[in-house]
């Protein structure tokens, strides 16, 4: 980990190949290292993050979206959220460089979930660091059976729509569910195209409709979303009988390093003490129980 | 263990032959009754028998309040290089240097933090024996005694000073310096062991930490946290002049239209944007989460190496409300017995 770059606090220089609006808050970034030597041994895990370094600006850590089977490029989908991310949006255009390090965080275990059935709970962005997974499934076909359940405010608002509509559409062993708080014009379409797989609601009423469905006991679930969701997707998880050493989240903190030396991520008491950027982002339902204010 | 002896007639000698080895920082006195480590041109000027110093020594020098990352020309960037001098910090007490081993784990882990590195490695510990004030816990913590994390050790003797050799750099030393320096007798131990007692005993504050963490985790919602945190100004004193504190936050600086620099610089888990993230979610939103967090930050017990505190002290001198960690410590945990 973090072997990839040799300078600590600096990264290495990317240029950006595309930049693709995914709503009116999101956009995807796809990068390429300058040097191809870092191109050729860049390795990650889903779920691991990096931190991107805009000059003079500042930096931030973000989740790669894209899967570690798909060589030789960098996705990454940001939102538009404050100062340096704003700076992003408005002035990071296709061929700008900026400096890429990492990969940080302990990512999922995916050698442990291998042909077992799986259930990603997204709720808005926390489909970006899920996405990673999704396509390494798709491209391995790691799990026995992959559910998605993905809880959005509107249709305007859900990231990777072109994928989604098309893995709705039915394919072999991935199963795609949605939720909408708010039904637009773009949800109305897919409830009248897709009517088994929408539900209006909160991504939690999407996994009860889905009660006796989805082989909840024999599967792994990883979530990632808001910190209010946490909470209720747990409870849910527990009730569907998913078995909670199989519950896997990703959280996120303020992050200023990366590597366990700024302090800002630190969470737990007396008893237990975590770093968010080493000892995860990726935490079981254990660590939840043993780390107070992990989640909240 | 080698041992020697330093005859009290030559310490001014014995500093001054240090400066081979680089530049020697000391304790000196500013004002009626504060230290500072800085730069010992006058080897007659050194406080041996300080209490504190305000800010670190080890913390001080290895960790800059403010330091520059990398400069950027346009896309371009290169990593700030640094000027290293060569130190020798003469007089640094055993809990500041056990302080320094903490900090060592976290700079020095993978991947290590180069700017930290690069000075740790040019710095030479001479640490010196001490009797502990009124706000020393540091027996309670175990650190009241450095067993490792020094070049050399002086203990206090009645006509000098014993010296414990801890590192390679320590044997260069007293092996370059040894025609002021003589055998320990049986008088000097006898004297040792005298000095040690009567300093495990002037201790005036303790806490009991065997089953600390636990305790204090199942305090959580003590109504001890509460009532300090109301005293609390929430000015980040605490975390400034502890030993073990290390938090950073970055920032760019504008030096020209197309010249920036990437600063770090000292923050604190009491300023409330510690925990909060973009969108103006705060993951401590209030005095009482932010005063807890340090506790439990500084009380943590890590399997391996245990707490996270040295017990100098300098949280209850410099807390400009007079909250002292070790009785909201003491408090917390005896609600708990009481209850
Ligand atoms: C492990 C991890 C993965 C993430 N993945 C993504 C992702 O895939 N896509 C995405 O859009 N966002 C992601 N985020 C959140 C993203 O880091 C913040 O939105 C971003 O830092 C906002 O920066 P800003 O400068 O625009 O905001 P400001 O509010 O101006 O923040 C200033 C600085 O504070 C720190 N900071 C603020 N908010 C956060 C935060 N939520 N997490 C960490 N540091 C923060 C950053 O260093 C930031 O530069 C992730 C966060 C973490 C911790
Ligand atoms: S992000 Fe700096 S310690 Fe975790």
């Amino acid at each position: 980990m973090g072997d990839n770059l040799k300078n600590t606090y600096l990264g290495a220089p990317a240029r950006v190949l595309e930049v693709e609006n995914l709503t009116s808050i999101e956009k995807l970034y796809t990068l390429r290292f300058l040097d191809n030597d870092i191109n050729n041994k860049f390795n990650f895990i889903p779920g691991q993050f990096v931190m991107f370094n805009v000059p003079g600006i500042g930096e931030f850590p973000v989740s790669i979206c894209s899967s570690p089977t798909r060589t030789g490029y960098l996705q990454l989908c940001i939102r538009r959220a404050g100062r340096v991310t704003k700076y992003v949006h408005e002035n990071i255009v296709e061929g700008s460089i900026v400096y890429i390090r990492g990969p940080y965080g302990n990512g999922f275990p995916l050698e442990e979930m291998k042909n077992s059935p799986i259930v990603l709970v997204a709720g808005g962005l926390g489909m970006a660091p899920l996405r990673s997974i999704l396509l390494y499934h798709l491209d391995t076909q790691h799990f026995s059976d992959l559910y998605l359940f993905y809880g959005v405010r509107n249709y305007e608002l859900m990231l990777f729509k072109r994928e989604i509509r098309t893995l709705l559409r039915g394919y072999y062993n991935v199963h795609v569910y949605l939720s909408f708080e708010d039904i637009d014009r773009g949800a109305r379409e897919l409830i009248r195209l897709y009517r088994k797989s929408i539900v209006r609601g909160m991504v939690t009423d999407a996994l009860e409709v889905l009660r006796g469905s989805v082989p909840f006991e024999e599967s792994y679930a990883v979530m990632c979303g808001p910190p209010v969701m946490y909470k209720f997707v747990v409870k849910k998880l527990l009730d569907l009988k998913v078995r909670p050493d199989r519950i896997y989240m990703t959280l996120e903190r303020r992050m200023k390093c990366g590597i366990g030396k700024c302090g800002h991520c630190i969470v737990g008491t007396s008893t237990s003490i975590k770093y968010v950027c080493l000892d995860g982002p990726v935490f079981t339902y254990w660590d939840v129980l043993s780390t107070k204010g992990l989640i909240e | 263990m080698h041992y020697k002896k330093l005859p009290k007639e030559f310490l001014e000698e014995f500093i001054n032959r240090l400066r081979k080895w680089g530049e020697v920082h000391a304790p000196q006195k500013k004002g009626k009754n504060t230290y500072f480590f800085s730069r010992l041109d006058d080897p007659s000027k050194v406080q041996i028998d300080y209490t504190r110093t305000v800010i670190p020594p080890t913390k001080k020098y290895v960790l800059r309040p403010v330091e520059p990352l990398m400069l950027f020309h346009g896309d371009r960037a290169e990593e700030h290089t640094l000027r290293t001098t060569k130190l020798v910090l003469f007089g640094v007490h055993a809990c500041d240097i056990n302080a320094l081993k903490i900090l060592d784990r976290v700079y020095l882990s993978e991947p290590r933090d180069p700017y930290y590195e690069i000075r740790r490695k040019n710095i030479v510990i001479i640490g010196i024996s001490c009797m502990p004030d009124d706000y020393c816990f540091c027996k309670s913590m175990g650190t009241d005694y450095a067993m490792s994390g020094f070049d050399l050790f002086l203990h206090e003797l009645r006509d000098g000073y014993l010296i414990r050799v801890g590192s390679p750099m320590g044997h260069e030393i007293t092996w370059n310096i040894s025609d002021i320096l003589e055998e320990v007798s049986e008088e000097d131990i006898e004297y040792l062991k005298k000095f040690e007692k009567q300093r495990l005993s002037s201790f005036k504050r303790h806490v009991d930490i065997s089953a600390m963490p636990d305790i204090l985790d199942l305090a959580y919602n003590s109504r001890v946290w509460e009532r300090y945190s109301e005293r609390c100004l929430g000015c980040g004193n605490c975390t400034l002049v502890c030993p073990t504190c290390r938090c950073f936050e970055t920032y760019d600086v504008w030096l020209s239209v197309n010249t920036s620099m990437r600063v770090r610089r000292y923050d604190s888990c009491f300023m409330v944007s510690h925990g909060l993230v973009a969108g103006g979610h705060n993951f401590r939103p209030t005095r009482l989460d932010r005063f807890r967090h340090r506790y439990y930050c500084k009380s943590y017990f890590d399997p391996i190496h245990g707490i996270n505190c040295v017990g100098c002290g300098r949280c209850d001198e410099f807390c400009p409300a007079g909250i002292k960690h070790i009785e909201v410590l003491n408090e917390v945990i005896g609600e708990i017995y009481g209850r």
